[in-house]
């Protein structure tokens, strides 16, 4: 591939010559077509580590926010991952790997136009063979404390209002969409689905959720809100989809507290945990 | 042959579950115009921004090579285990020198809707394009565009009609105890050694040997016939936003790995460029999970020099469910991915034609400009 040449200087206007400036460009332009432009590789240390160690930033990165996101328990600070800044990974093949990372991260429910990009800290400790791995993560505020709490208690009144049974097949549709009126109930059960996530993820596995399948029921008898439902989580390095029945208690500004129950497909035993947040 | 593919057409509509669906979810669609009870009236007004079932997509793919018969025509490829026929899109522009081979396929796996989607969008921005856009006529001008819109039919429907996270075919197994293999374990590489599952149960199961499916069989007979004018195998897949190069099965690296690469790499640029959304480029087994039987790797080992897997949009918010109002953007930044592409590839193998075309346009327009600043 030929080396891209430098310009030449622009000419030097003649009076009112305003096109000179133009000339220049359509010289470069003729120039730069002339020569290819190659594209850098990504990484230029160690193309193959780099590749598994990003796997694995991108793997702790996950846990991290799964985590990051029960613990702050309020589903308008959910967050989704930006980008993974940086990173390194220690390997103990007894014990486990355990992960330093710098990563970004945008609310899960970004407005149009908003650009708000949060920053994190995590360190990660994947067990061996174990899953639930061990997280200490801080991150910038990505949205200011009244904010939150106005949002997270307009949510709770939204739910409040919602009549149940809720009369819906499935969260998104077929095709993706949810009603403006449900979006409430799924960012409650993408909250619950957090801790499940973050209670199964391995070194190795990883999840999201694909769907909200049915809602048991949900009361509001004391002030709390308790919402019974089962999602489908998808796993992706088996591609599998698992089923799992949720069940979360939550008021703004407490503690979540979660219990769930998944279908193991193939393993004998099923995973089923219970926390308080 | 047009009546018998009609017929073929028409039994393949009426065989097991049909290809009804269920449409009351999907009151908001109602905004779309002239869609009567019997489907799409006219070509003009099918919308590429949505998503659209297997009847749909059929009606489509004739109406195509009915609308542009100068340069579309449609082929049999095979049945499904359903029997159901598989077609495939000829785009050609008739000329009398050899022309190489660009492949694409859609929906081998059956839950990745937007895969189908895009490949109703490349057709239709290439068909739409051609005459007046030097780009792709430049492309026409040596290149066959051969479109496989939806490779896994029978999953496909599935997935509208019962399942909608169904992923593999619909070939039962264990005594119609179980269904399904992933047609993207089944191809004859490194057939089932890794990453892949021998349990019918499991949504990786590579089927019961190498190539057991039809649907593999029927794509894999067709490309190995056509290998020495193939050039390129683009095989659309969702999600996760990634460029995937070869191979999945091992760690080893392809003989022209950096090019792949740095192919890929610009295609991730030109699609970043567009709204902003972020792909990585890498090897199957570097940045994503080993597999092993995957038309990738098949298609690079029989000797197809530029073979990608994309793994289109999202990043895991909605996941296969990628809501409808995503279509559009999706089909318009992987387009300047897939343009990308097309130019590396075409600069490759007939440069003097790439490079003159860019310098010569711009070297007239220089020039006349310097005489208009001189005089």
């Amino acid at each position: 591939m030929q080396p891209r040449r430098q310009p030449p200087p622009a000419p030097r206007p003649r009076g009112n010559c305003p096109g000179a400036p133009l000339l220049a460009l359509l010289l470069l332009l003729v120039l730069r077509g002339a020569a290819a432009a190659p594209a850098g590789p990504q990484d230029p240390r160690r193309p193959q580590d780099a590749g598994l160690s990003r796997g694995l930033l991108q793997q702790a990165a996950r846990a991290a926010l799964h985590f990051l996101n029960f613990r702050a328990g309020s589903p308008s600070a959910l967050r989704a991952l930006a980008a993974v800044q940086e990173g390194r990974a220690s390997v103990n093949p007894k014990e486990g790997c355990k992960v330093d990372l710098v990563f970004s991260t945008e609310r899960y429910n970004s407005e149009e136009g908003e650009e708000h990009l949060g920053n994190c800290s995590a360190r990660v400790f994947f067990k061996t063979q174990k899953p639930r791995p061990a997280i200490n993560v801080t991150c910038t505020r990505l949205l200011g404390k009244r904010k939150r709490q106005q949002e997270d208690y307009l949510l709770y009144k939204q739910m409040k209002q919602l009549k149940t049974p809720v009369d819906v097949v499935s969260i998104p549709d077929s095709h993706g969409h949810i009603d403006p009126s449900l979006k409430p109930i799924w960012d409650l059960a993408f909250l619950g689905s957090s801790y499940v996530m973050w209670e199964k993820t391995t070194q190795f596995l990883h999840y999201y959720l694909a769907q909200l399948t049915s809602v048991k029921q949900w009361k509001t008898d004391d002030d709390e809100i308790d919402f019974d439902y089962t999602v489908l989580l998808h796993e992706f390095s088996t591609q599998e989809i698992i089923p799992c029945r949720i069940h979360l208690v939550w008021y703004p500004g407490k503690p979540l507290k979660v219990k769930y129950h998944c279908q193991e497909l193939q393993t004998p035993e099923e995973a089923s945990g219970t926390e308080e947040g | 042959m047009k009546s018998l593919l009609g017929t073929i057409y028409l039994l393949g509509m009426f065989i097991p579950e049909g290809l009804g669906y269920n449409r009351s979810l999907a009151q908001y669609r109602q905004e779309v115009v002239d869609q009567t009870a019997s489907g799409w009236k006219s070509l003009e007004t099918y919308s590429y921004n949505i998503y659209h079932t297997m009847e749909e997509i059929y009606w489509w793919m004739s109406q195509i090579s009915e609308e542009y018969p100068e340069v579309v025509t449609q082929h049999f490829l095979g049945m499904t285990y359903e029997a159901r026929p598989m077609y495939y899109l000829k785009i050609s522009q008739s000329s009398n020198n050899p022309k190489k081979i660009i492949w694409m396929d859609c929906g081998i796996h059956a839950r990745e809707w937007i895969a189908p989607a895009f490949c109703q969008w490349f057709v239709k921005e290439i068909l739409q394009n051609y005459k007046d856009n030097s780009r792709i006529s430049g492309f026409l001008r040596n290149l066959d565009f051969y479109v496989l819109p939806v490779l896994n039919i029978d999953g496909y429907i599935y997935s509208w009609t019962t399942d909608r996270l169904w992923r593999k075919s619909r070939s039962s197994h264990d005594n119609g105890t179980c269904f399904g293999s992933d047609l993207n374990r089944n191809f004859n590489v490194s057939w089932c050694s890794v990453g892949a599952s021998r349990d019918c149960q499991d949504l990786t199961f590579c089927g019961m040997g190498p190539v057991s499916e039809p649907e593999t069989k029927a794509v894999s007979s067709f490309v190995e016939s056509e290998k020495d004018n193939i050039l390129c195998f683009l095989t659309m897949h969702s999600y996760g936003q990634f460029i995937l190069t070869p191979y999945g099965y091992t760690q080893n690296k392809s003989s022209n790995h950096e090019e792949l690469i740095q192919v890929g790499q610009k295609a991730a640029n030109a699609l970043k460029a567009k709204y902003g959304t972020n792909y990585r480029v890498g090897s199957s087994a570097d940045i994503l999970y080993a597999t092993s039987g995957s038309s990738r790797d098949w298609a690079r080992d029989i000797g197809i020099p530029f073979s990608f897997t994309f793994e289109l949009r999202d990043n895991g918010t909605f996941g296969f469910i990628l809501p409808e109002d995503q279509v559009q953007p999706t089909c318009e930044e992987t387009m300047e991915a897939m343009l990308s592409i097309l130019d590396d590839v075409h600069a490759k193998y007939w440069p003097s034609s790439s490079a003159r075309r860019v310098t010569s346009g711009t070297l007239v327009l220089s020039l006349l400009l310097s005489f208009a600043c001189l005089s």
